[in-house]
């Protein structure tokens, strides 16, 4: 394996690498060994290759974050002992239902944000996975007769269905159901930007508006499409096209660097019950100065973890660290050390140093021999 | 950004002024960012402000699982991202300084931004333009330097001496972003 990495400039470009690889793979078994491949569909191919390299390098960049390893390091250890599988599967589908199918947190924030949220979201996923499949041959329809249609899944005949049938009708609809779910979501969302100055303090153009506007783009001429083919007998259809054509593949190739990156991250919510806080607002860790319970003794053991590997040191001169004194307490010791009363943190009333000086290279550079050899030591 | 916050915690009379004002800025849904707390309530009726360091190498920032603490190009160390913070309240134990709260019904962390709305253009936050006995303060880092030699050399501090090498680290903290 650590042949195979050397061979790479970095381990993202080796991952891509094999995301890649994977896709044609799937590819061809969809499209039958490339026979039946969707040459309409190609620009749409090309970008959405590109997506997958983006969203590839994206998350290899931020697993390999000490804190981000360290917690999914946790949760697999947890996903494989015994003693926690109930545990386990009671996060997982409360995680799913609550924070990901109904998104009720975002629902607590206002029903305006909630009903906004769960349609770009769902509209989102919904429109990609059916880009994709489409796209990548992972599925398309064959007539098996004048009145029967079929779906045929990565080459294999499954569901057969009438084309006038109700499923046929939310299959072929697919797409513009969707993209009325985004369209009314984008709207909800660049209507809060204008109205709401709050939103807007620390909001970056090019991370949390150019999503939202080229998502508008995309939905727009995507709809504009259907409009036109079935309202107004095809007028302006080609151009429709080539407009639609262009803004997804906009949205595909800016996807992983903008907003809506947040998309692969969300599940990993699943690991706060799971690995941290069985019941929200539950704590069980006490702390050494005051007693308070304040938090679990797995999460101050990654949090110390994670400060140790990027060269914090917050060791007290009662050898404790100041993580294992709860927030009022390490509030309460900045002061006292500043006015020179006894505290827990040394004699001198010398401020926390918290600069450590390490800075992170930048990505897509190639590593230097000496990171493999420090990686072999251990 | 030319201006730093100055804080004197002895100057506090523990009127939770601050505390209102931080409540009143926008996006903050009435919930406030800062603290004010007794030092030691069986001693004295001593309290201190307190908001975050906006520290340089900001440890909530480096322990967060989902890169949702940012920092702006001035150095201000922004509250979580609503769309990426899982609320696992890493944060909130890494701070050296106990400063991320964390509001589990909206699942999200909150914290002191030094009211980078404000601070950006060398606007006082909302904390500091509110304090009436200036121990929260937002001054120039000239002005700062120059209390800080004055309490040098008044030599304030009660228990071990200061001396002419460690005198630096008995006046009060300032922080904030500025570039000399
Ligand atoms: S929250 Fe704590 S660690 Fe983060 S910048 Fe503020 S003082 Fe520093
Ligand atoms: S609570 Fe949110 S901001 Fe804090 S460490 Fe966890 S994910 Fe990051």
């Amino acid at each position: 394996m650590k042949a195979i990495e050397k061979s790479f400039n970095s381990k993202a470009s080796m991952n891509s690498f094999f995301v890649v690889i994977f896709l044609f793979f799937t590819m061809w078994i969809g499209t039958g060994q490339f026979t039946k491949v969707d040459w309409m569909l190609f620009g749409y191919m090309v970008a959405s290759f590109i997506f997958f390299i983006g969203m590839t390098v994206r998350l290899t960049s931020w697993v390999m974050r000490p804190a981000t390893h360290e917690m999914i390091k946790r949760s697999i250890q947890n996903m494989k002992a015994k003693k926690r599988q109930k545990r386990n599967v009671k996060a997982i589908i409360k995680t799913l239902i609550d924070n990901i199918i109904l998104q009720k947190y975002i629902f607590k924030r206002g029903i305006y944000r909630g009903i906004q949220h769960w349609l770009i979201a769902w509209g989102c996923i919904g429109s990609l996975a059916i880009t994709f499949g489409l796209t990548f041959g992972w599925m398309h329809f064959k007539l098996v007769d004048a009145t029967t249609y079929q779906v045929v899944v990565f080459g294999v005949p499954t569901l057969k269905m009438h084309p006038d049938g109700l499923l046929a009708g939310l299959i072929f609809e697919g797409l513009n159901i969707t993209a009325t779910m985004l369209l009314i979501g984008v709207i909800m969302a660049i209507v809060r930007r204008i109205k709401n100055h709050d939103t807007q303090v620390t909001q970056r153009a090019e991370f949390d508006l150019v999503p939202l506007y080229i998502l508008l783009a995309m939905t727009g001429t995507g709809l504009l499409l259907t409009v036109s083919y079935k309202l107004l007998g095809g007028w302006m259809h080609p151009q429709f096209q080539l407009l639609h054509q262009v803004t997804t593949v906009l949205f595909l190739v800016y996807f992983p660097f903008g907003k809506l990156f947040h998309l692969p991250i969300r599940p990993m919510a699943v690991a706060v019950p799971m690995n941290y806080q069985e019941e929200p607002g539950i704590d069980t860790k006490e702390c050494v100065g005051c007693g308070e319970l304040y938090s679990s003794d797995d999460q101050i053991t990654d949090v110390q973890t994670i400060l140790g590997k990027q060269m914090f040191d917050f060791k007290t001169n009662d050898g404790h660290q100041l993580s294992d004194y709860c927030p009022a307490c390490r509030r309460k010791i900045r002061v006292m050390s500043q006015l020179n009363m006894k505290t827990p943190f040394g004699t001198s009333a010398e401020p926390v140093q918290t600069n450590n000086g390490i800075h992170i290279p930048g990505f897509g550079r190639e590593r230097a021999e000496t990171f493999y050899d420090a990686k072999g030591e251990k | 950004m030319k201006k730093v916050m100055y804080l004197e915690f002895e100057r506090c009379i523990g009127c939770r002024s601050c505390q209102a004002a931080c409540r009143e800025c926008g996006g903050h849904d009435a919930k406030e960012r800062n603290y004010v707390e007794y030092i030691d309530f069986f001693e004295s009726r001593q309290t201190f402000p307190m908001m975050c360091m906006q520290c340089k190498d900001p440890a909530c920032a480096k322990v967060c699982p989902a890169n949702a603490i940012q920092i702006t190009e001035e150095g201000v160390v922004l509250s979580a991202m609503e769309e990426k913070c899982i609320g696992c309240r890493n944060c909130t134990f890494g701070c050296p300084f106990g400063i991320p709260k964390f509001d589990f019904e909206e699942n999200k962390m909150y914290k002191c931004d030094m009211c980078y709305d404000r601070t950006k253009y060398d606007i006082s936050p909302m904390c500091a333009s509110v304090c009436p006995s200036d121990a929260i303060r937002f001054i120039d880092h000239d002005e700062m330097m120059e209390l800080r030699r004055r309490r040098t050399q008044m030599n304030l501090i009660e228990g071990k001496k200061p001396s002419e090498n460690d005198k630096w680290q008995y006046v009060p903290e300032f922080f904030g972003v500025y570039s000399d």
